[in-house]
Order: C-alpha cells, then structure tokens, then sequence
C-alpha cells in the first residue's frame, strides 16, 4: 500500500468502516511508516479537537428577533393579558400599601371614636370626626398632665423626707421649706416626732395639692391656662 | 425530531406557536452551523435569522417524504451560506476587530479553573482559525460531519452531492485540517501544543 492509497482510507479507517482486508493493509503499512503513523495520530487529534468542541449558545433574544421578522408581533393570550394585569398584585409593596392604609385607617378610626359596629349617619359628617379627634387629643393631653403633677409632688415629697432624715437637727429649728432642693443622704436614722409632725404637715399639703390638680385636669386645663 | 412534520403542518395553518417551537428546536443548530462557516458570531445571528426566514417563506415546499426537516432547514441553511459567500467574497479581506476579539467570548463559569477555561477557550480559537482556512467545500464537509454530528447520507442531501463525493470531501478536508492545526501548534509554541497524547 503507498502513502497516497492510506491517505485516501484514513476516514474510513479512523471511523472504522474498512473492510477487514483493508484494514490488515493499513495497519501493516502503519507498522513500517513513521509518517503515516504520525499523519494518523494528526487526524485523531484533529477529530478529537471537533468533537470535544461544544456547542455555542446563541443570544437569548435571537429566537423572538427571528419571530418578531416572521410573523410579527406575538398577540398576548388572554390567559397571558389576565397575568400580566394581575403581575402588580403580587408584588411585597402592594401588600405593604395595603398594610399601611389599614393602619391609618384604624388610627383615624380611634381618634375620631367611631364604633364600626354602630355607624351612624351623624358618624360620616367629616366635621363630628374632627371634634372628636380634638376632644379626644385633649383628654389624651390632660391625662399626661395630671400624671406629670402627680409624680412631681410624689417626688417632693420623697425629697422633703429625705432631707428632713439627713439634717434633724436642722429641721427642728427651720420651718419646712416647700421649694426646698430634692436629694439628701440615704442613712437610715429614726426621725424624731418634731420631724414626723413636720412631715404629716406636709402630706397635709400634698394631698391638697393633688386634689387641686385633680380639679384643674378634670376640666381639661393646665394651672397655667 | 420527530414531530417536525407535524409543527411544519400546524405552521402551514397559521399557528404561531408551532413556529415557535420549530425555532427553540433548530436555531441552535442553525446558529452553529453559521458560525463555524463565519467565525464571527454578529454575522452568525444575521445569518441564522436569514435562513430561518427563507424557511417561513418556502415552509410549503417541504416534503417529509423526501427527507427530515432538520436536514431540509441544513440544505437550505447551507446554500444560504454559500450564496453569502460569494456575496461577501471581496469584503472578508478585512475582518472586524471587534468581532476577532470578542468572537468566541463566553461567561466564565465559576464551576471551572480558570486555567482550564484558558485553555478551552485557546482550543475553540484554534480550531475556528483552522476552520476559517479551509476552501468553503472541504470546510463544509468537515464541519457537517465532525462538528454536526450528520450522517454521509443526511450530508448528501445537504450538499446535494453523491455520497462518494462527500466522503472524499470529507477525508481531504480531514487530513488538510489536521495539517493546518498542526502548523498552527507549532508556531504557537511547544508549550501550547501540550496535551496531545
């Protein structure tokens, strides 16, 4: 066999669709020839280079590219129109949206004392939801008021006591003080029946003090108004 | 594919989405086929969009007596290819740099070494470099049968030779290619061309 007669069999040898007399012939020729044998060994590479070589993706929009140049513009089915009306209903920020104006709406609905229950007509007048949204921020503030005033003259008079434990000696002398400064020292000497007295004229004091309080608040004014 | 002829039927009466299903079934192998005539994947996509709406246009003359489609849209595909050829005959003297640099870029993939992708990427080029100095008959052959898998009949029928005709096109277009990529191998180095067993 020449070099040229293998040249022409080598796809079909490499392939392996000779005949078994010719590929005795080939493979003899093989043995012999170093150039044929290093031909050979060129094509397998070769081939195993093609086949080993994948495929190439082409670009995504190529097929619609393709479509929108054949048939045009693809007419959405119904099916399609109905979820791409629906696509925004199913997004987080509408639930969110909704969140928030039940939210206000229940805000609203408490400030203005509405009882959904009993709705009355008087209840849709725009102007009953403004008093009662003013007369409920009103209560709301006097409440926080009277609180204030209690805890200042509770405080006052933990101080006065305080005081008057810490300095007895001071205190049979002086008359009590009711602007005196809070604080003192935290002994835990007995106080004497002068200071007792002298505290019991106190809570005396306070009590009218809260009570008085207590009146302006109720009517809903500060001491000051 | 077998139900070809069937998308090919429902194509014939208008319905779209049979179209549809034609295209997800061949435009990659179109696509391919393109390239590796090509090298440049703009051109490529210009080409398979070509072809694919030569094929709307003569759907009716498809006979699946005659063959399978997939070989039909091949022959169709192929003379498209060499008609675009010889149109372009004159204007491939220069080739667009930005198409030889980004011919054959691909998304890394986080899964291979960087290394291997290196040279994955350098064997595509090779082999696409040897490809491109082939005559467009040899090339053809090769490329049909080594790179699209088809059988010496199916690839008849696309060249619209006899089948003697294509094994001889195929065994020389075989053994030049395999000197071409030798060639280039040595020039790149002996290093590059490691690997051979």
């Amino acid at each position: 066999m020449t070099h040229l007669e293998l040249e022409n069999l080598t796809s079909e040898y490499l392939e392996g669709q000779l005949d078994v007399v010719r590929r005795v012939q080939v493979e003899e020729h093989l043995k012999d020839c170093g150039p044929c044998r290093e031909l050979i060994s060129d094509l397998q590479h070769m081939m195993e280079l093609c086949h080993s070589a994948e495929d190439l993706e082409p670009a995504p929009w190529l097929i619609a590219k393709i479509m929108r140049s054949t048939v045009g513009e693809r007419k959405p089915s119904f099916r399609e129109q109905v979820a791409a009306f629906l696509r925004p209903a199913s997004q987080p920020r509408l639930a969110y949206a909704v969140a928030m104006a039940i939210f206000s709406f229940s805000i609203i609905i408490n400030a203005a004392g509405l009882n959904l229950r009993k709705v009355t007509l008087a209840d849709l007048n725009p102007r009953t939801w403004v008093n009662q949204a003013n007369r409920t921020g009103h209560l709301l503030y006097a409440r926080a008021e009277k609180f204030y005033y209690d805890l200042r003259v509770v405080y006052e008079i933990e101080s006065r006591f305080r005081r008057l434990r810490s300095e007895p000696g001071q205190q049979e002398q002086q008359a009590p003080k009711p602007e005196a400064p809070p604080g003192g020292s935290t002994d835990r000497a007995v106080p004497g029946p002068t200071q007792l007295a002298s505290v019991q004229g106190l809570m005396t004091t306070a009590a009218g003090s809260v009570d008085v309080v207590s009146r302006i608040t109720g009517k809903g004014r500060s001491p000051s108004q | 594919m077998e139900h070809d002829p069937e998308l090919v039927k429902r194509c014939l009466v208008g319905d779209n989405s049979a179209w549809e299903a034609l295209l997800r079934d061949h435009t990659r192998k179109i696509y391919n086929l393109c390239y590796r005539f090509t090298g440049r994947p703009t051109e490529a996509e210009d080409l398979t969009q070509e072809v694919f709406i030569k094929i709307f246009q003569t759907l009716k003359t498809f006979d699946a007596a005659q063959g399978a489609f997939s070989t039909w849209l091949a022959r169709v595909a192929r003379n498209h290819l060499v008609d675009h050829y010889r149109r372009t005959k004159k204007d491939r003297v220069t080739s667009s740099l930005e198409d030889e640099v980004g011919g054959l870029e691909e998304t890394p993939s986080p899964t291979v070494e960087p290394v291997a992708q290196v040279e994955s990427r350098e064997r595509k080029e090779l082999l696409q470099q040897a490809l491109d100095r082939l005559s467009p008959d040899l090339r053809e052959a090769v490329v049909l049968r080594d790179l699209q898998d088809l059988d010496y009949d199916e690839i008849a029928q696309v060249l619209g030779v006899p089948e003697g005709t294509v094994k001889s096109r195929i065994n020389r277009g075989r053994l030049e290619l395999a000197r071409v990529i030798k060639r280039m191998e040595g020039m790149r180095g002996p290093a590059k061309a490691g690997g051979r067993t």
